[in-house]
């Protein structure tokens, strides 16, 4: 018995070890530099990745050992090189650039893993004795399990010994603390970052390793691990690497002890038994909710509330004075004239599939239009916002499963029970701000998203199948697959009339957003955006209005769920397509292309989005890189977006005397005067 | 559409169109999960699909030639969905093959229900052609019921009676631990299990799991999970021993894949085999030989997959004498065909290929892992009847 819980102990402090070495690279960039590094997955890879490619050659017996010297270092060279190319212009601006920097990498990156090593599963062979099974006291484990727990503590310890022993250290941590100050002392801190960037990457390959002989290497390995990895930084506090290592080991063995020992019962009192429930996976999230609420600095963290996200601000989109009103009036009506005529158009030259396109972008943009109203307009960056799109879609299905088919029921229902829950993610969720609002948003959505796969009625891991939208109400209407009538000699059917409604649809929330926008209600929400401080000393209740800005952003994206599921084309609504966290990512990346605080902006963005996939995916398998590239390229030089690309042209002749470039956007919100 | 052309001169009942001169042209497609977590299987059921393509049409048994077109199914509902709509709409195809996860494929059931159009699966679920069956839906994959008729009877009456499962907790481990422990008890009167333990799929760390097994009374551990969970527990099962104290059996473990991650550590665990390129059965060996001379390696199952699912669409075309879609759909219905597992049947109620199916054991060949084969279902007693499935 006591044998058996010794056992598991060790195998929970492994766990715990792997958090350690996967959150170690995230804590140091993060605690040093202010930069959520989305990328640390894939630099986790292709740690592994290299490994192997060492290994081949030399053989497993002094391979690994080569490898784990030599691979760590090939690759905190890339990470140094990406930090002096694409992170370094992006100091000072608000930590959303950062994620969607990094998040473009991971694009890159991962594609370029499956380029060079095909996407096969490999093998990371390590020395035979150093994975033999040993009995210690009737404890039966690996010798890799002991040597996950040594290999990662000295290296936790090393780490630890480096930033708080060594002058470079000093310099590193004074320098996240101010950096101007150790600017003004005359240290080139920029130098020290590079190395830093290129340390934390070294670390995460290193993570990749002993990991990948621990597991297997796949170019998945990467996604699989980031999620942990920020819940882990995140618990421990962000900025604290010794929290990181705390949090880890008490994620590591929580989430172990509790699953094996699920359903013992702790005591009995009276009629009332107090059992271990059976939590896996939903475990790490509540934690991590529960610190966030409690303790946003995490169990160790240092900082205090100033986290509104650093020193920068959200650059939202402005077509500047280029535009008037009155001609921004008309180019939108013309807009919507043309995208009348499209499906006749599409129907014309023989592309009735670009239909299907169009319907998906129509879904997208009006889930970006909801992400701009909590983003652009309040400046709240949530990085859990399809937790919504999904409930939204699995509301509609189910009401069309198993009450009424009727479109109109469906749909509203999704608006309303995501406004629902919104209201009560938002109120827990806006006790905290910038980056700790991102990443309790992400621990809800990753709830919903587990809490889906386990629960019966949501059809598991296979999803929803077999709802079909009636277009009318109480028993009234035809269903939408039967609607079907000619014109000039085509056959319109449910693709097309779906079509005329989502962009009936569309065009009614993006009115609605403008007008609860133009209202004082948006002045007072920008004006939070703005300056949180202000607005609450001028008396308002920024806690209400930023809640009823989540719920009204919460509404409109469950509008883009249920209209997913109500669209002829989806035949199932499973957790993978609605909420997986990558299309927290993607919507966000999508109304940084349009351009934010526009609310038109996002909706282009969708379309520009899918176009580019669409179109890119035709020439190249490779796409995911190039679009990766393009994001990258777009958050150093267009951050305001598409929209602003008219504009930038415009100051870019107009500094042509000065021979200036335009800037990248740190000083541009005094000189441009947003209307 | 396509499937217009030529067909009238050639003789080919049931075709309307003008003369070409030429032969027809039918344009099938293949979806396969090029990236995502299936990436690493989905090239291989493609180059299987392609192979079949420039064997059918250098052939000249067939009166019609292939066009193939392809799509990436992302292992995602929403882009599977996509790209099978864009390949019927855009590209005319009214034959889709392929897809692996479960999800996707049940995806794809639906919309080739609702457009018509004949979809040989490649995902192994029950319910694809159980529950969610439909007159349009065709399988030549061994399903997982299949594979668990393969596994159980053996293990319980050969090799222990006392069994631990472990699954991950989605549709497919959930199906293994039901099926296999249902088939265990009705083949074993003393069939004990001992324990059930379930991970989250896509968990890669399993050290509790392998000490809980190991602690147990247990002698065999069925494990219901795939791919990189399957991977990462046999690796850390090995390590810490359990590989050699109790006997580990794993629907998927004889798989290619699987093999390519575990290396030497899977000799000594059992598998449920599909394919191997080892077997004497139908025409297999030309297909291996083909296959090897075309692309690096073996095929694998996935590959046999794509390749007779094609082939079956194009016998079935010979033997209705047509290449509409109706004809072809009816005359396979029901229509029993040589495939590189020998002759199979394509059940009249399910449209299920009654695929034979092999328990392995994996074994050291110098150095290597490989799989030996150690018990046999013949054709034909793999299935039990659709009713029982949940197609009616």
């Amino acid at each position: 018995m006591v044998a058996q819980f010794v056992e598991q102990l060790i195998n929970g402090l492994t766990l715990g070890m792997v958090y350690v070495l996967l959150a170690a690279g995230l804590s140091v960039i993060f605690g040093v530099m202010d930069v959520i590094n989305f990328s640390h997955g894939e630099l986790f890879a292709l740690g592994a990745y290299f490994a192997l490619s060492i290994i081949a050659p030399l053989g497993s017996g002094i391979g690994f050992w080569v490898a784990l010297l030599a691979a760590p270092l090939i690759v905190g060279v890339i990470g140094a090189g990406i930090e002096r190319v694409t992170i370094r212009p992006l100091y000072g601006r608000n930590p959303l650039y950062h994620i969607l920097l990094t998040f473009g990498l991971v694009l890159i990156i991962n594609d370029l893993i499956k380029l060079v090593w095909g996407t096969e599963q490999q093998q990371l062979v390590v020395p035979d004795y150093l994975t033999q099974s040993i009995s210690v006291f009737s404890i039966q484990l690996s010798l890799y399990n002991y040597f996950i727990i040594g290999f990662a503590g000295v290296l936790a310890v090393g780490t630890w010994l480096l930033l708080n022993r060594t002058k470079y250290g000093m310099i590193i941590r004074a320098g996240s603390q101010d950096r101007q100050m150790v600017r003004n002392v005359g240290i080139d801190i920029d130098r020290y970052y590079t190395l830093v960037f290129g340390f934390g990457a070294a670390l995460a390959a290193v993570a990749g390793i002993v990991l990948g002989g621990y597991q297997s290497v796949s170019t998945g390995m990467g996604n699989s691990v980031i999620i942990p990895a920020f819940v882990v930084v995140v618990l421990g506090g962000l900025g604290s690497f010794r929290g990181a290592v705390f949090g880890g080991l008490l994620v590591g063995v929580v989430q172990t002890m509790m699953r094996v020992y699920n359903g013992t019962t702790l005591f009995e009192l009276g009629g009332f038994a107090l059992t271990i429930p059976n939590l896996q996976g939903l475990t790490v999230f509540l934690l991590m909710i529960g610190v966030l609420l409690v303790k946003p600095q995490g169990l160790f963290g240092t900082r205090g509330d100033e986290s509104e996200g650093g020193e920068g601000e959200i650059l939202v989109g402005s077509s500047g004075g280029l535009l008037t009103d009155s001609t921004r009036t008309k180019l939108g009506i013309l807009f919507i004239a043309a995208m009348i005529v499209l499906p006749i158009l599409l129907l014309f030259t023989g592309s009735r599939y670009y239909v299907l396109v169009m319907n998906n972008i129509l879904i997208w943009a009006i889930f970006a239009l909801s992400l701009d109203v909590v983003m652009g307009y309040a400046g709240l960056v949530p990085l859990g916002h399809t937790m919504f799109y999904g409930v939204g879609a699995y509301t509609s299905a189910l009401v069309m499963l198993h009450f009424t088919s009727s479109f109109v029921v469906a749909i509203a229902a999704a608006i309303l029970i995501c406004a629902v829950i919104a209201w009560i993610v938002g109120s827990l969720s806006i006790r905290v701000s910038g980056v700790y609002f991102a990443m309790i948003t992400l621990a809800f959505a990753e709830l919903f998203y587990n809490a889906v796969f386990r629960l019966g009625f949501t059809g598991g891991s296979d999803g929803l199948l077999g709802f079909e939208p009636t277009m009318g109400i109480a028993g009234l209407g035809v269903p939408l697959s039967e609607i079907s009538f000619a014109f000039m000699g085509y056959e319109i059917e449910q693709q097309i009339i779906f079509y005329y409604i989502g962009l009936l649809l569309a065009v009614l929330a993006f009115l609605f957003a403008r007008r609860v926008m133009n209202a004082p209600f948006g002045s007072v929400i920008q004006s939070i955006r703005e300056s949180e401080e202000r607005a609450e000393f001028v008396g308002y209740n920024t806690v209400k209005y930023k809640r009823r800005a989540f719920v009204i952003s919460g509404g409109i994206a469950g509008l883009a769920g249920g209209l997913l599921a109500a669209s002829p084309t989806t035949f199932v609504i499973s957790p993978d397509q609605t909420l997986a966290w990558i299309h927290s990512g993607e919507v966000i990346v999508i109304a940084l292309l349009g351009g934010m605080g526009t609310l038109f902006g996002p909706m282009l963005g969708a379309g520009a989005f899918f176009g580019a996939e669409e179109i890119l995916s035709q020439y190249t398998e490779q796409w995911r890189m190039i679009i990766g590239i393009i994001f990258v390229l777009f958050v150093i030089y267009v951050p305001r977006g598409l929209v602003s690309v008219p504009s930038l042209v415009v100051q870019r002749f107009d500094r042509f005397g000065e021979g200036g470039k335009p800037g990248i956007g740190i000083d541009e919100s005094e000189v441009q005067s947003d209307d | 559409m396509a499937t217009a052309g030529a067909a009238g001169a050639l003789g080919l009942a049931g075709c309307s169109g003008g003369s070409t001169g030429g032969t027809t042209t039918i344009t099938v497609g293949s979806v396969n999960p090029m990236s995502g977590p299936y990436s690493s299987l989905g090239p291989n059921q493609r180059r299987g699909a392609e192979l079949a393509v420039s064997q059918i049409n250098a052939n000249s048994d067939y009166d019609f030639e292939f066009e193939l077109v392809t799509g990436d199914s992302e292992t995602e509902a929403r882009a599977a969905q996509d790209e099978v709509q864009r390949l019927v709409q855009q590209e005319g195809a009214d034959f889709i093959v392929g897809a692996i996860s479960s999800s996707v494929a049940l995806g794809i059931n639906e919309i080739a229900n609702s457009s018509e159009f004949v979809y040989f699966s490649g995902g192994a679920a029950v319910p694809i052609t159980g529950s969610a069956c439909n007159p349009w839906v065709f399988r030549f994959e061994t399903n997982t019921a299949m594979i668990a008729e393969a596994i159980s009877a053996y293990s319980v009456n050969e090799l222990g009676t006392n069994v631990w499962f472990h699954y991950a907790d989605y549709a497919y481990g959930q199906s293994v631990y039901q099926r296999v422990s249902q088939r265990m008890a009705n083949a074993n009167g003393e069939y004990n299990e001992t324990g059930v333990s379930t991970s989250q799929l896509g968990a890669s760390n399993y050290g509790s799991y392998v000490s809980q097994v190991s602690n147990s009374d247990a002698d065999i551990v069925v494990l219901g999970m795939t791919g990189g969970d399957l991977v990462s527990f046999t690796n850390q099962a090995a390590d810490q021993g359990l590989t050699d104290d109790k006997i580990v059996i794993g629907p998927t473990q004889t798989f290619q894949s699987v093999l390519a991650g575990t290396g030497m550590n899977s000799v000594g665990t059992y598998g449920g085999v599909r394919y191997l390129p080892t077997l004497d059965t139908g025409d297999n060996q030309q297909f291996v030989d083909a296959y090897e001379s075309e692309y690096d390696g073996s095929p694998g199952n996935f590959s046999r997959v794509g390749y007779d699912s094609l082939r079956l669409i194009a016998k079935g075309m010979n033997e209705a004498g047509s290449t509409e879609v109706d004809d072809v759909r009816d005359t396979l219905e029901g229509g029993t065909y040589e495939t590189v597992l020998g002759d199979i049947t394509l059940r009249e109620e399910d449209r299920q290929a009654t695929n034979p199916t092999w328990m392995g054991e994996i074994i050291d060949d110098s150095g290597s892992p490989a799989v030996e084969l150690v018990n046999e279902v013949p054709a034909g007693e793999t299935l039990p009847p659709a009713s029982e499935l949940g197609c009616n």
